[in-house]
């Protein structure tokens, strides 16, 4: 704390609480160092990402950007086309095993994030258990939150604290790890969403991050009105459609529209792809008790 | 020492507290007394009489009176309301030392150097006694305040004290002859009324002050040998306590302090001593540099002192009275006397919390000056002066609220001030390092960050951030970003108020308000000229504060107004609506009740909430000329008019606003010139020629009016004021507007006859009306004038307006708001009245058509004798999934993996579910359909579970939420448990929260018996249906409720069977006899009563429009014994009995025994009659004909008819 004022501060907290339009209009900032300018330029390309666009990233990182910003221009790639996500994961490999890049921060992070998406959590993990970034760390958070193992969860949220206890990432991951052992410490990860809709703008991230710990808590009826007031902020986001869905059925209302809306918008999205394997598990358990 | 007021001045050698007024007298060595107010600061009067120095002065308790004694032997008393003198009571024979009123007789009591003590009455004006004994000047005497008991000190080195019950006697009883006998006697012999009771002697220079204790027998004096002495006195004698020794020069004067158990002394060493009275240790010092003390006063009823010098006096009090508080939500948490107390608001309930920790009483102003509250961690933190700024932190437990006397070991830390900023976290100022130390619950210091500025305060500013309060400015830090938010330049502010919405920030400093956003941009500022103590935003933006005597208010513009005054000052906690919360000087907690009218009214004002305003004009409880000048100030007399019913003011009103048409109404009324000069000046501006005119018109003004017609081309009526001038003999403006119509002639006339002839001629002849002219020429004669030459004349016409006559284009004037939109058209009640419908006994042509639907008992009663299932299932769960097996980790070549392994990944929370419960449900919502399935096949024989499928889909669907984690990673999915709790340990699975619970299940059967009555038939079946499919998936917790569902399982299966054969008999239009037989078995199903009474009399109409009369006449029968509520039912009823009795005969021969007890069977619809043989349904224990059994159950449409079954298994209690 006895540096400077964080330049970036505003740009990052928006980013990782999922203001990402704000995070990208507020990104001129003047006075920037020349890897603060590159960890900037990979945030706003980040936001976009988040934002669905892209083709946007991919055009307008060159060849000539550094390192960071190719690794973020390769995430674009991935989920812009799954179609050729095998030559992207082999050029991605290629990046990852060149000792003089294959140690970037960025890197490590995109390739975390590509594996996780394709579920290989041991080539992920690979990459990134060393952590050395707030970013890294809470993807590790995140990985072992999927792999449900909460205990190497809360290791690296103990490193994350030690680090800094106040970052909005080490408290985001908190909320991740709280609401992942759930229990009492549901509580407390609605305490962190809370103090972070006091603290900052209202995003369908935060929103939504509180309708989940309501919902743990089986308190449907605010989770609804959370994410009312979510859809309302944005009417496609996925997590919102995708937890009114269960919040309506909860509360005893039809969640058909939400359903079939989620389905139109995000026809990826883990519930849609839950239901329809239900479906087809349902056949089969039918035939199979026939 | 908190010093209130300071004068500058002469010596001031006596002083003297109005008991009432913040008021206090100075006498000063200069000869002048000083009247001042020590809260405004101002000096209210000078009494300048006595000759020399004035050293007593006194107030009286109840008259405007106070008395004087100076140097010139006068004692004077004088009345402040006149300001003049009464009298002087001569008698003293040296300089007078104090002067004082009893407290209770009119009497003076006066103390001098010719070595006596008198007692004055001061109505009779006369001496009414001499104290002689001292053999030196006295210094000081005074009434004790309750006792007939005189104190005085003397330099003879002695305190006395005198008795004086003998002098009150007389006084009190003067009409008892002996003792008026006995007392001429003792006056005669020198006067006894006051004898010496004790003579005090202790001290070794001589007494300059005694003083009594208020309550208790105690002295204390003060002398030139620098001791200050305690005395004690009981009913025969008075001895020395102890001595307190420090002063380091002549001792001046000394008092008890009136609420707190100190004493007080000043000397001429310059200091001010503050003593502890029970333990005799002095407490704090304060000197002056070159003022030595004089004098000392404690007010009568409030904690404060005063105390005169060499250079003029100080009101000051010792310690500060401000209760510390912590405001959150509903709840006010504060500390009083060595507790921390709790006040809610709703309830006003006060109740003790926790003791807290008393500072030692080693020195003064140690109790807690600020205090933090967190709601999250239920912590407080207190800061006091403690070690020069300390705080400390009381967890409140959660069984808090009791009368524990234990004191709980608080984390201390040394501080300028500590504050909660966030959960877990709380800032703590270092002011010698300028740092800020963040710390959590444990007082660990989490971070450390340097300020931006100098800072002597920090306080609170939203979550993560402070303001920091150096000399002059604040500013908004985030110790997060090491940012400065904002920052603004004020006076030294002393407490900081959020709104509620933390959008606006109110800086209370000494004098000053100041309003600014969030971000400290500056909205407004206030000065008050006395000091401001507290304030509170109300719900609506309104900052309301109070200063030592008003609650005032604060509009979000600046403006500010006084809301009510005040005796006694407060600290305003909370303000809703109209009710103001605040803690008083003794800690107690109370309302005041406020009118809050007229700031509402301005706020709607300001923030343009035009309904609002008229409605509180309309109800009108506000008014006067400040409201009226209020609102003429802030631009809207248009609403001001709506007040006033003075027509002037209405009038002034009305053409500030530009409303011609009131301001004429009210000129008309009021009918001067002036308002008519006035309206017409508006009018012009406004272009309304037609008004102009007519205030013209009215003011008889014919000039203007003539150059109005001008200017708007008026000719006609030009022409005729002309003539009217004509008549009114007025030549000018004849002429004039004979110019303005280009009337040569007219003009050439009117000269002629004013007598210009000359220029009569001259006119004439240079328009060319040469006959006239040589008319003219020949009167004049010789003195014909030249006529100018070489110029071409022309007859100047005043030019045709582009408009003529009506108004001008008006200037467009404010509309008023509150025209139209004030009427306030009642909407009518929609009233919605449920349609009957008749289908239930359309179909009989006797009166039936009422059928009303009413009175449906929705309740279930308490029906008792389901029967109980008690086998337990044994159930192994051997068929169960496994996990699947795991790939063993395989170590990467990488260097940076090479001693990471990779955890094998943990179980999904769906498959402890699955692995856990034996509850179909259950495993539906992890997803494990085919145990599920099994489950329900083996418990309850279910083979068709396609109607279950949108369940076990919603099961599973509902089982987990969605969190977006990091981003562009994929989605978290989270299961949701039931029955969370806020104990529930962390890590421990609980059972899948299911979407399906018994109480909608309730619900639905209530809307399907409305359905019923209504006569809905297709809709009530598929709300039963529903039910029943649902119940296989719903879990209930206790064995209780397992009952219930079982119950509801029968109830809704006699439904589902009656509704089906009642739709089936519809059907079937044809067969009359079948109708009749369906309609009579509907009769025998399970209904509820209005539902039983409308079946019957469905029966009743079918089988009476068959001719089957009797067994229609027993539907009436049994319909009459249900003692129908709805008239007509028992009517009809009544009538079919009738019409049976005549002919008992049955048409056609019914498969229907009524007498023979039977059920139905649920596939065929035929009677079984008791003793026949029957299979059941394993889930719904329909009853069928044994020909069904194998097939799929036709009620519940789930189960297999005859099948073997364990029992329904739904609740997690009948598995323990």
């Amino acid at each position: 704390m006895a540096a400077g004022p964080d330049h970036l501060f505003n740009l990052r907290n928006n980013f990782y609480l999922g203001a990402y339009q704000t995070a990208i209009n507020n990104s001129e900032i003047p006075n920037l160092s020349p890897e603060d300018a590159v960890e900037r330029d990979c945030l706003v390309f980040r936001s976009y990402i988040a934002l669905g666009s892209y083709q946007l990233v991919i055009s307008e990182i060159d060849d000539a950007a550094a390192t960071s910003l190719q690794a973020v221009k390769l995430l674009a790639m991935y989920l812009s086309s799954p179609a050729n996500k095998e030559s992207t994961i082999s050029s991605l490999k290629e990046w990852l095993a060149d000792s003089t890049i294959g140690n970037n921060a960025i890197l490590r992070l995109i390739a975390g994030i590509i594996f996780m998406h394709e579920e290989d959590y041991n080539e992920a993990l690979k990459h990134t258990h060393a952590g050395g970034t707030m970013d890294l760390h809470a993807l590790n958070v995140q990985i072992f939150i999927k792999m449900n193992r909460s205990d190497y969860a809360e290791k690296q949220l103990r490193v994350m604290q030690q680090y800094d206890e106040d970052h909005t990432l080490t408290q985001l991951a908190s909320a991740w790890f709280n609401l992942a052992v759930g229990g009492s410490k549901i509580q407390e990860a609605y305490l962190i969403f809370q103090d972070f809709s006091e603290k900052y703008p209202m995003t369908c991230l935060i929103l939504n991050g509180k309708a989940v710990s309501c919902m743990q808590m089986g308190n449907f009826d605010e989770a609804e009105t959370l994410l009312l007031e979510a859809l309302n902020k944005d009417a496609k986001d996925p997590e919102t459609l995708a937890n009114l869905v269960v919040c309506s059925l909860h509360v005893g209302k039809s969640s058909s529209r939400y359903l079939s809306q989620l389905k139109l918008s995000h026809p990826g999205h883990v519930l849609v792809k839950r239901v329809s394997s239900a479906e087809d598990n349902f056949e089969r358990a039918v035939q199979s008790i026939a | 020492m908190l010093t209130k007021f300071e004068t500058k001045s002469n010596r001031v050698k006596g002083l003297s507290f109005h008991t009432k007024r913040p008021w206090i007298l100075a006498s000063l060595h200069s000869g002048v007394i000083q009247l001042w107010d020590y809260r405004m600061g101002t000096l209210i009067d000078r009494f300048d009489e006595h000759e020399g120095p004035v050293r007593g002065v006194h107030f009286h308790k109840s008259q405007p009176l106070f008395v004087s004694g100076g140097d010139d032997y006068k004692i004077k008393v004088w009345n402040y309301k006149t300001h003049k003198c009464n009298f002087t009571l001569l008698g003293h024979l040296d300089y007078i030392r104090t002067v004082q009123f009893h407290h209770e007789y009119p009497w003076i009591v006066s103390a001098s150097d010719d070595q006596t003590i008198r007692i004055w009455n001061w109505q009779s004006r006369t001496c009414i006694s001499v104290l002689t004994g001292h053999n030196h000047y006295v210094m000081c005497a005074s009434f004790h305040p309750k006792d007939d008991l005189v104190v005085s000190a003397s330099l003879d080195q002695t305190v006395r004290v005198w008795d004086i019950g003998a002098l009150r006697k007389k006084t009190v009883s003067p009409a008892d002859d002996l003792l008026r006998l006995s007392q001429m006697n003792a006056d005669l012999f020198g006067g006894v009324d006051a004898i010496v009771k004790y003579v005090l002697e202790g001290h070794d220079r001589g007494v300059n002050w005694a003083s009594f204790h208020p309550t208790l027998p105690l002295i204390v004096s003060g002398a030139d040998d620098r001791q200050v002495k305690l005395w004690r006195m009981n009913e025969t004698k008075a001895w020395e306590v102890d001595t307190l020794r420090g002063h380091m020069n002549n001792v001046s004067s000394v008092m008890f302090h009136a609420k707190q158990d100190i004493i007080v002394s000043n000397s001429e060493d310059k200091s001010i001593r503050v003593w502890d009275a029970t333990k005799r240790t002095g407490l704090q010092t304060f000197r002056r540099e070159h003022d030595r003390f004089w004098i000392l006063a404690v007010h009568p009823e409030m904690n404060l002192l005063a105390a005169g010098h060499d250079s003029g006096m100080i009101v000051f009090k010792l310690e500060r009275e401000r209760p510390a508080f912590a405001l959150s939500g509903d709840s006010l948490f504060y500390a009083k006397d060595r507790f921390l107390r709790y006040y809610e608001f709703s309830t006003q309930r006060d109740s003790q919390v926790i003791p807290i920790r008393r500072p030692g009483t080693a020195s003064l102003n140690q109790s807690p000056r600020t205090l933090s509250y967190s709601p999250t961690e239920n912590a407080v933190l207190i800061c006091s002066d403690l070690d020069g700024g300390s705080y400390e932190l009381y967890i409140i437990p959660k069984d808090s609220i009791g009368r524990s006397d234990f004191v709980q070991e608080a984390k201390r830390g040394t501080g300028g001030s500590a504050i909660f900023i966030a959960r877990n976290r709380f800032a703590v100022l270092e002011k010698s390092t300028n740092q800020v130390l963040v710390k959590n619950l444990k007082n660990e210091v989490v971070k450390k960050g340097t300020l931006p500025i100098p800072t002597d305060a920090i306080f609170y500013a939203g979550t993560g951030n402070l303001l920091c309060r150096s000399e002059d400015k604040v500013v908004i830090f985030d110790l997060q970003q090491r940012l400065v938010l904002g920052d603004l330049q004020t006076p030294f502010v002393r407490y900081v108020v959020w709104s509620n919405d933390m959008e606006s920030v109110a800086l209370l400093s000494k004098h000053t308000i100041i309003i600014a956003t969030k971000k400290l941009v500056h909205q407004c500022t206030l000065h008050e000229t006395i000091r401001v103590k507290s304030g509170a935003w109300d719900d609506n933006g309104v900052f309301i504060y109070t200063t030592l005597n008003h609650i005032k208010y604060c509009l979000p513009n600046g403006d500010n107004g006084i809301i009510k005054t005040l005796d006694v000052p407060i600290y305003i906690t909370k303000v809703t609506a109209n009710i103001i919360f605040c803690l008083d000087r003794d800690g107690k907690n109370r309302i005041i009740t406020i009118d809050a009218t007229e700031y509402i009214f301005k706020l709607s004002l300001l923030r343009k909430k035009y309904d609002h305003v008229m409605s509180m004009i309309r109800n009108s409880q506000l008014c006067g000329q400040a409201m009226i000048a209020y609102l003429q100030q802030k631009g809207f007399p248009e609403v001001a008019l709506h007040f006033v019913e003075d027509e002037r003011i209405r009038f002034n009103l009305a053409l500030e606003s530009g409303n011609i048409s009131v301001a004429v109404a009210s000129a008309t009324e009021i009918n001067e010139k002036d308002q008519w000069y006035k309206l017409g000046v508006e009018a012009l501006r406004q272009g309304n020629a037609g008004i102009v005119e007519f205030a013209y018109q009215k003011t008889k003004n014919f000039e203007r009016l003539s150059f109005l017609y001008l200017i708007t081309g008026n000719l006609d009526k030009l022409s005729k004021l002309m003539k009217i001038a004509e008549v009114k003999n007025n030549v000018m403006g004849q002429f004039h507007n004979a110019l303005y119509l280009g009337d040569v002639k007219e003009r050439v006339k009117i000269l002629e006859n004013a007598g210009h002839l000359p220029l009569a001629y001259i006119t004439a002849s240079v328009h060319g009306l040469h006959d006239v002219a040589e008319r003219l020429a020949s009167e004049l004669g010789d003195n014909l004038p030249s006529l100018p030459q070489g110029k071409t004349p022309s007859l100047l016409m005043p030019p045709t307006p582009v408009m003529c006559g009506g108004d001008w284009p008006l200037l467009r004037v404010m509309k008023g708001i509150f025209e139209g939109g004030l009427e306030n058209g009642a909407t009518g009640a929609v009233d919605d009245e449920e349609d009957a419908e008749g289908v239930w006994g359309d179909e009989l042509d006797m009166d039936v058509d009422g059928i009303q639907n009413g009175d449906v008992d929705d309740s279930l009663q308490d029906a008792e004798g389901a029967d109980e299932n008690d086998e337990e299932v044994g159930w192994d769960v051997d068929d169960l999934e496994l996990p699947p097996e795991l790939d063993t980790p395989k170590t990467s070549g990488n260097a940076r993996s090479s001693v990471f392994v990779t955890p094998t990944p943990g179980m999904p929370v769906n498959q402890i579910w699955s692995q856990k419960s034996s509850l179909a449900a259950e495993q539906a919502a992890a997803g494990s359909f085919d145990t599920a399935m099994r489950l329900l096949h083996r418990q309850l024989g279910i083979k068709n579970f396609a109607p279950l499928r949108s369940m076990f889909l919603d099961l599973f669907t509902g089982s987990h939420s969605y969190l977006r984690a990091f981003s562009s990673s994929p989605v978290v999915s989270l299961a949701i448990e039931r029955g969370w709790n806020e104990s529930a340990s962390p890590n421990v699975r609980g059972p899948p929260a299911l979407v399906y619970d018994f109480s909608q299940l309730e619900e639905k059967l209530k809307a399907g018996y409305k359905a019923t009555t209504t006569g809905k038939f297709t809709e009530a079946l598929r709300v039963f249906l529903s039910i029943l499919h649902t119940i296989p998936l719903v879990v209930v917790e206790s064995r209780r409720e397992v009952d219930e569902v079982k119950e509801l399982i029968i109830i809704v299966k006699e439904y589902v069977l009656g509704l089906q054969m009642e739709l089936k008999r519809r059907e079937m239009k044809g067969d009359a006899t079948r109708q009749q037989e369906l309609a009579a078995y509907f009769t025998h199903c399970n209904l509820q009563t209005p539902h039983l009474r409308l079946a019957l009399l469905s029966a009743m109409s079918v089988c009476y429009k068959a001719k089957n009369l009797a067994t229609a006449s027993n539907f009436a029968r049994r319909l009459l014994e249900t003692n129908p509520t709805v008239e007509s039912q028992a009517k009809t009823a009544r009538q079919v009995i009738q019409a049976a009795e005549r002919n008992m005969t049955d048409e056609t021969k019914l498969n229907y025994d009524f007498r023979n007890p039977f059920v139905i069977c649920g596939a065929t619809y035929v009677p079984i009659y008791r003793g026949q043989k029957d299979v059941s349904c394993p889930y719904c224990t329909a009853r069928f004909v044994p020909g069904q059994e194998g097939n799929i159950c036709t009620v519940c449409d789930l189960a297999v008819i005859g099948a073997d079954a364990s029992g329904l298994l739904c609740s997690p209690s009948q598995v323990r």
